[in-house]
């Protein structure tokens, strides 16, 4: 299978820029489609825009907000802290997971509590993290952290578990010293699942922040939602919720799906969904 | 008389590679008489699984006539059994629930097609492994199943694409001489497609050669059965067979 | 060292004989480390209570009778939801996996709702709905039905050609082979689907009783951290946990193991 694909004849540049072009339309065709109905459908019906908005006022609500800046501070505070708790997430999960995956003991000693922890990780711990932290930055990045800590941790250990033991023996009686056989064989081997592991975190990380913003915070998303179910305003409602949505699409599919599919594709290993 | 009857077979396709249509298979006419077991051998590409998977009505052909019994065929239909290169077997059913599979379609009871289950797998010498999963057996013996399930549901014709080809060289020779034995006894009409002359040589009352999607020759096979390979690498009539196909498959 | 040695040994040859030892052994220096710093006094005892307090308030909230209540409307509304997430989930993603139309109209749709989240539908699903056990179930139902959905067409679309072929020919109607050869194909990966489902939903719950709870585990959690009760939040967090490994780990995985590994189509 890998074979036939990669032996798959290339498109040139300009073929491939235009099919993918054309399958960006093909994408983007449903989702319109779906627009035009809910443009038809809430003024044939006279719905009620306390229950559900017009397209047009929710594109009001867009331009109010990207003018008075306000969509600006949501976003950014949200994606500030997404950002932070994720980056100190990571940096501090994987060389935790790989020293405890060096020894396969250590290893099959720390795998169920870490399992136990990566089930807790994310929402489970807001109220504590809100004791600890009072409301605000500092408990949102915590919970955003521990979300994708416990996960690539857990994935790191598993994948440095998984790297065959011949690879790091092949490596060693090539010459490699422990730092070589760190950055040339257990870094890279582990590679797709600590990717995996940062999709899935950060997949926990995103509905935790929401969650997160909507108890413990006054900027940001989950909050801009939040205050606006006060004002039965659902206009700004569904935008905020046009915005999670594409925002989240934009991580997922032009980062980490694409980085996943770099490392876990292209090096032939098992892929899951 | 049951006989397969390809009339100026033909498949054209568009290849969007290539942004042209390619002719897979032109004119191809080929008889298989009832009782009869036909070799269709020729290189990589030559159109022979193409030809199979037509005659199966896996894939809709785009010209002449595929006849069983005088009728034209479309779709697939348990009239014509296949046996895959990928054997195919259901990985959530048991051997016997496999080989139970097409009674079960026509609505067989189950203790009724339990034992015509087990009548085909005591051909193939796997009564033990009724009651294991396709995943707990070997290559060889999961292609066993492979041809006794498409035996046990009485087809007019069994086709067989490369039936051998993923399993090792021992196991692959143990098979060969079950299926000619199976044959002998059952008398099925086979179309056997391969790219091993000596498999085809071995196995066949004729060989056809195909290249670039046309019949080259047909060989009539006339070696003396029951054929066991011990006896065969040293019988001439055998190796000059085998040579003359090899020739031809090599030219082509 | 030696002692060390013949320890592991000694622990090793346990966890063979009885495999759930090594679920719970690992956890003895973690709890051990937990009394210690909670003993020590470092922090406050009401910010960072010990074991001890978090298992004595944990047979008071039995005997009070609130735990196993709020336990219990809990997993109601997560396998509730479950069930309606797996009935709606399942055919949707045999439909899109099987007709290449329904592939491309549903699948871009698809990939949008779920980016949206379950928790970005609480605010408009409570102007809906209101306070209720309406919108939980609506918000779980959510989070299960896409991978459900995402997994089952996967699954659909892995499953091998030639066995579809092999059915056909062997008599099989389409709707049979529909039955008999697309759905068990495609079983482990919905298994899969629901396993990542049902992972998401527990947290969506958690989420959804903190903020719009009257009762739950996820009630239990928020209500004790307004009245600044450590223990409770604690307790709330370790029964989640053991709740959820145990779901996952003695039910979910083995039966994804069972269906995957026996019939030999998942390798990981």
């Amino acid at each position: 299978m890998e074979v036939t694909r990669s032996l798959k004849r290339r498109s040139p540049w300009l073929t491939r820029s235009v099919s993918s072009l054309a399958g960006a339309a093909m994408f983007v065709a449903p989702l319109l489609a779906l627009v035009a109905i809910w443009a038809i459908v809430v003024p044939l019906f006279d719905i009620n825009p306390r229950v559900f908005p017009s397209v047009g006022a929710v594109g009001a609500a867009a331009m109010d907000s990207i003018r008075d800046g306000t969509l600006l501070a949501h976003v950014g505070a949200s994606l500030l802290r997404v950002g932070l708790g994720t980056l100190i997430g990571i940096i501090t999960a994987v060389p935790l997971g790989i020293a405890m995956g060096v020894s396969p003991t250590v290893a099959a000693f720390l795998t169920p509590l870490f399992r136990f922890f990566s089930v807790l990780a994310g929402i489970a711990w807001i109220p504590i993290a809100t004791l600890w932290f009072g409301y605000g930055f500092g408990a949102i990045v915590f919970v955003i952290f521990n979300a994708v800590f416990f996960v690539v941790a857990y994935n790191t250990l598993l994948g440095v578990k998984t790297i065959p033991h011949t690879l790091r023996n092949a490596a060693s009686s090539l010459g490699a010293g422990r730092w070589a056989l760190l950055t040339e064989v257990l870094l890279p081997g582990a590679l797709p699942n600590i990717v995996t592991g940062v999709r899935t975190g950060l997949g926990f990380a995103w509905r935790g922040l929401i969650a997160a913003e909507m108890i413990a915070t006054n900027v940001g998303l989950g909050y801009m939602l939040f205050v606006a179910r006060d004002f039965y305003r659902t206009e700004v409602i569904v935008f905020g919720m046009i915005v999670i949505g594409v925002l989240w699409l934009l991580i997922d599919r032009l980062l980490l799906v694409p980085l996943e599919r770099a490392t876990i594709e292209r090096w032939g290993m098992v892929r899951r969904a | 008389m049951k006989t397969l009857s390809l009339k100026n077979l033909a498949k054209t396709y568009f290849d969007p590679y290539a942004g042209s249509h390619v002719n897979a298979v032109h004119d191809v006419s080929i008889d298989v008489e009832q009782g009869e077991f036909v070799s269709v051998v020729g290189p990589s590409g030559c159109g022979k699984t193409t030809i199979l998977n037509m005659i199966a009505g896996f894939i809709p052909y785009t010209g002449g006539e595929i006849l069983l019994d005088g009728k034209p065929v479309r779709g697939p239909g348990p009239e014509r059994g296949v046996v895959f290169q990928s054997f195919a077997l259901f990985p959530w059913k048991t051997v016997l629930d496999n080989v139970g599979f097409g009674p079960k379609m026509r609505g067989v009871p189950k203790a009724e097609r339990d034992r015509i289950a087990r009548e085909y797998l005591a051909l193939a010498g796997l009564s033990h492994a009724a009651h294991r999963y396709p995943n707990e057996l070997s290559g060889g013996m999961q292609q066993r199943v492979g041809v006794v399930r498409a035996l046990a549901n009485n087809p007019d014709v069994l086709l067989m694409d490369e039936p051998f080809a993923s399993v090792d060289a021992q196991t692959r020779m143990t098979l060969q001489e079950e299926l000619t034995r199976i044959w002998q006894e059952r008398k099925p009409t086979v179309l056997f497609i391969t790219h091993d002359v000596a498999e085809a040589v071995f196995l066949a009352n004729r060989v056809v050669v195909l290249s670039k999607g046309r019949v080259l020759d047909q060989i009539e096979i006339d070696l003396p059965r029951p054929r066991v390979w011990d006896d065969l690498v040293k019988d001439d009539r055998f190796k000059q067979l085998s040579a003359r196909v090899l020739q031809m498959v090599r030219a082509a | 060292m030696n002692v060390l040695l013949q320890f592991w040994s000694g622990y090793a040859r346990m966890t063979r004989r009885w495999p759930a030892l090594a679920a719970i052994v690992p956890f003895i220096p973690v709890v051990a480390l937990w009394s210690a710093v909670a003993a020590a006094g470092i922090f406050p005892r009401a910010f960072f209570p010990g074991p001890v307090d978090v298992v004595n308030s944990f047979f008071t909230l039995i005997y009070k009778g609130i735990l196993p209540d709020y336990l219990g409307d809990s997993l109601i509304r997560l396998f509730t939801g479950a069930a309606v997430g797996m009935a709606l989930g399942i055919p949707l993603g045999v439909l899109i996996g099987t007709s290449r139309w329904a592939h491309r109209v549903c699948w871009p749709i698809l990939l949008f709702f779920q980016a949206i989240g379950d928790i970005a539908w609480l605010p408009i699903l409570l102007i809906w709905f209101g306070f209720g056990l309406t919108t939980m179930t609506f918000v779980i139902v959510y989070t299960v039905l896409f991978p459900v959905v995402l997994n089952a067409v996967l699954g659909v679309e892995s499953v091998p050609r030639d066995l579809a072929r092999a059915a056909r020919s062997l008599g099989a109607s389409p709707a049979r082979v529909l039955w008999e050869v697309t759905l068990p194909g495609a079983l482990p990966n919905i298994i899969t689907g629901l396993r990542n489902g049902l992972g998401y939903g527990w947290r969506a719950l958690i989420a959804v009783e903190m903020i719009v709870g009257t009762s739950g585990i996820g009630f239990m959690m928020f209500d004790a951290r307004r009245a600044g009760s450590t223990v409770e939040i604690l307790l709330g967090m370790i029964i989640l946990g053991l709740l959820w490994y145990i779901v996952d780990a003695w039910i979910l995985a083995p039966l994804e193991r069972a269906t995957g590994q026996r019939w030999g189509l998942v390798t990981s």
